[in-house]
């Protein structure tokens, strides 16, 4: 899965295709426009991400003005945080979480998409329904029954009634893969079974290959989705301290070792790299595999 | 509806596909075999869970009362309509949806029609632009909660007072929801822009440049050309927002902890759950909100559909 995602697009830019437009008399004042316009609306989402970065080198007393400079830059800040909590801690949970469950997707869902996207067989229509169903169903509404059994298995307190339903089930995986794998002309797979492929050796050697930008924006969605939740470690772990996870520790972070502001936002700041590192790489496949456009691209 | 039509586009590709190929190596049910477990599980994972949810919410179950376990009948039901702070946790996840989506999905269009121009500087303004999607939610509420909402170091005070204005409003008391809603626009807005992004820029150029040809008006292009291209990815931003959102407590949880009239569903069925122990409650309140976002979305579809058949 990680080399996946780890492999870098050739052409990261992704620029559009177009012919480059005349300047008219108004040209001028457009240019201004599109430039002042594009560069309030850029500064009016990225300023809080800014401001925490700023925050977060301040000084203890700094960091609760109004100041939106730091006097001084106390970039020991970001390395301070790993001592005032167990972050490292929390950081192998996420990981784990993320990437066993991500792990637990690609095997579970991507045979289901292809029996979605692929096989002719009765009930399909009905089976895509269900996944859709499934999909939309917020999962605070099942929570009380899914507790109950994970709680007589002695399992909760852990990150395990989280990771293992993605070996089984995924439905927002298996939604996303079945349309990318829909952009594949149904020929392929029909050669491979003249050629006498089973089919499972056709979704291996054929759809798998070709479907790589849906496969991988799929695991960022997912990889990203378990990193980012917090109704799941707190349902779970809330109480177990040593099974939280960064997203969950964040939260409660303020008020259970620190009172310093400043920390709180080195370790917001800490939490954004691997969604930041793994967009960077996969931002084409993402873009790709998100609208479908096809194995062409 | 992109999804609905998928859906039939399984039909198509039958009548598309060519006749049936004798197989000889294998029988038909060894070479499909593989996939069984994950079609069977497909199935019990998903509805498994929601039938028990269906039949926990007729009953009457505190987990802090395990004797008292028994059949309640629609007594949870009728527990859900008649609390008020129930039903307004309805209003609001309605209400918080709907504007984030609608929101989120505006911005995100004007977004993406000007990063589809061509001008200096665009890639850092697409990655300025991409940052809060890049976030962890949480992360992000409380970002909007403690800096730039907070009365004494906020951010929004702190130009306020740049700027001379001696007013200093504490933004979450004076208007809870609207906290909520900016911090999630926010936070969803880069999403669709890269969605509808991504659909402006696999327009063909053709038709354009010939209904410039012909005198079109920049308004007329983007009405009859850029507007229909967009439609399915605008129902598909709108799709995967309505999902997440619905389903949103982070920022509930974290900017108000539910409190000042902003408690969504997720955030009572949360509390019910966990703090009173009020499994069969929770679990009428659950299939009440997948009662209601399933007529609430065939409503909106059909309306949707009806308002893009007139456009075309």
């Amino acid at each position: 899965m990680t080399a996946t995602l780890a492999k870098p697009p050739a052409d990261i830019a992704w620029e559009p295709e177009q012919p480059r437009r005349k300047r008219n008399v108004g040209g001028f004042l457009n240019w201004v426009a599109t430039h002042a316009l594009g560069l309030a609306l850029g500064l009016m989402f990225a300023t809080p991400v800014v401001f925490v970065f700023l925050t977060a080198v301040m000084s203890d007393d700094q960091a609760f003005t109004a100041d939106l400079w730091p006097r001084e830059w106390h970039w020991e800040n970001f390395v301070e945080v790993f001592d005032k909590a167990p972050l490292f801690q929390y950081l192998v949970n996420s990981l784990t979480y993320s990437l066993l469950a991500t792990a637990g997707m690609l095997i579970s869902s991507i045979p289901a998409a292809y029996a979605l996207a692929k096989l002719q067989w009765r009930g399909r229509n009905v089976a895509f329904i269900l996944v859709i169903g499934a999909m939309m169903l917020p999962p605070q509404v099942v929570a009380v029954p899914l507790y109950d059994t994970w709680s007589s298995l002695g399992l909760t307190g852990t990150l395990w009634p989280l990771i293992v339903p993605y070996f089984l089930f995924d439905a927002f995986s298996i939604f996303l893969l079945r349309q990318f794998m829909l952009t594949i002309p149904q020929s392929y797979v029909d050669a491979a079974r003249v050629d006498g492929c089973s089919e499972f050796q056709a979704l291996v050697r054929i759809i798998v290959p070709m479907a790589k930008p849906g496969i991988a924006a799929t695991a960022l969605f997912c990889f990203l989705f378990t990193w980012n939740d917090y109704f799941g470690p707190l349902l779970y772990t809330g109480e177990v301290k040593d099974q939280w996870t960064l997203s969950l520790a964040l939260a409660t972070f303020k008020g259970m070792h620190i009172v310093q502001w400043n920390s709180s936002m080195a370790v917001t700041f800490l939490t954004m790299i691997p969604a930041v590192v793994l967009f960077v790489f996969a931002q084409k496949s993402f873009v790709k595999g998100i609208t479908f456009t096809g194995v062409k691209g | 509806m992109a999804v609905l039509d998928s859906i039939s586009t399984g039909k198509r590709s039958v009548a598309d596909r060519p006749p049936p190929v004798p197989r000889k190596r294998y029988p038909k049910w060894a070479t499909r075999a593989p996939l069984l477990p994950a079609l069977i599980f497909l199935i019990i994972v998903t509805q498994l869970p929601f039938v028990a949810t269906l039949v926990i919410s007729f009953m009457k179950w505190n987990s802090l009362d395990p004797a008292g376990r028994g059949f309640a009948g629609i007594d949870n039901y009728v527990n859900v309509f008649t609390d008020p702070d129930l039903r307004s946790s309805v209003v609001n996840t309605i209400v918080l949806t709907a504007s984030v989506v609608l929101i989120s999905l505006l911005l995100g269009l004007g977004l993406a029609l000007l990063l589809d121009k061509k001008f200096a500087g665009r890639g850092f303004v697409r990655t300025m632009l991409i940052a809060p999607f890049l976030v962890v939610p949480v992360a992000s509420a409380l970002i909007w909660k403690h800096v730039l909402y907070n009365p004494e170091y906020g951010l929004f005070n702190g130009v306020l007072n740049w700027l001379g204005f001696d007013a200093q409003p504490d933004w979450i008391s004076t208007m809870p929801m609207t906290a909520v809603v900016a911090s999630l626009v926010w936070q969803w807005t880069p999403f669709m822009m890269l969605i509808l992004l991504a659909g402006l820029q696999s327009k063909p150029v053709e038709p354009v440049e010939a209904a410039r040809i012909d005198g079109a008006s920049p308004f007329q292009v983007f009405r009859y050309l850029t507007f229909p291209h967009l439609r399915q990815y605008l129902e598909l931003g709108g799709l995967l927002g309505s999902i997440y959102i619905v389903q949103n407590f982070d920022a509930v949880f974290t900017i108000t902890s539910g409190g000042l009239g902003t408690a969504n569903l997720p955030y009572m069925i949360y509390q019910t759950f966990y703090q009173a122990h009020e499994y069969g409650e929770a679990s009428a309140a659950g299939v009440i909100v997948v009662a209601g976002s399933i007529v609430i979305a065939t409503f909106a579809l059909r309306v949707v559909s009806s308002l893009f058949k007139e456009a075309k």
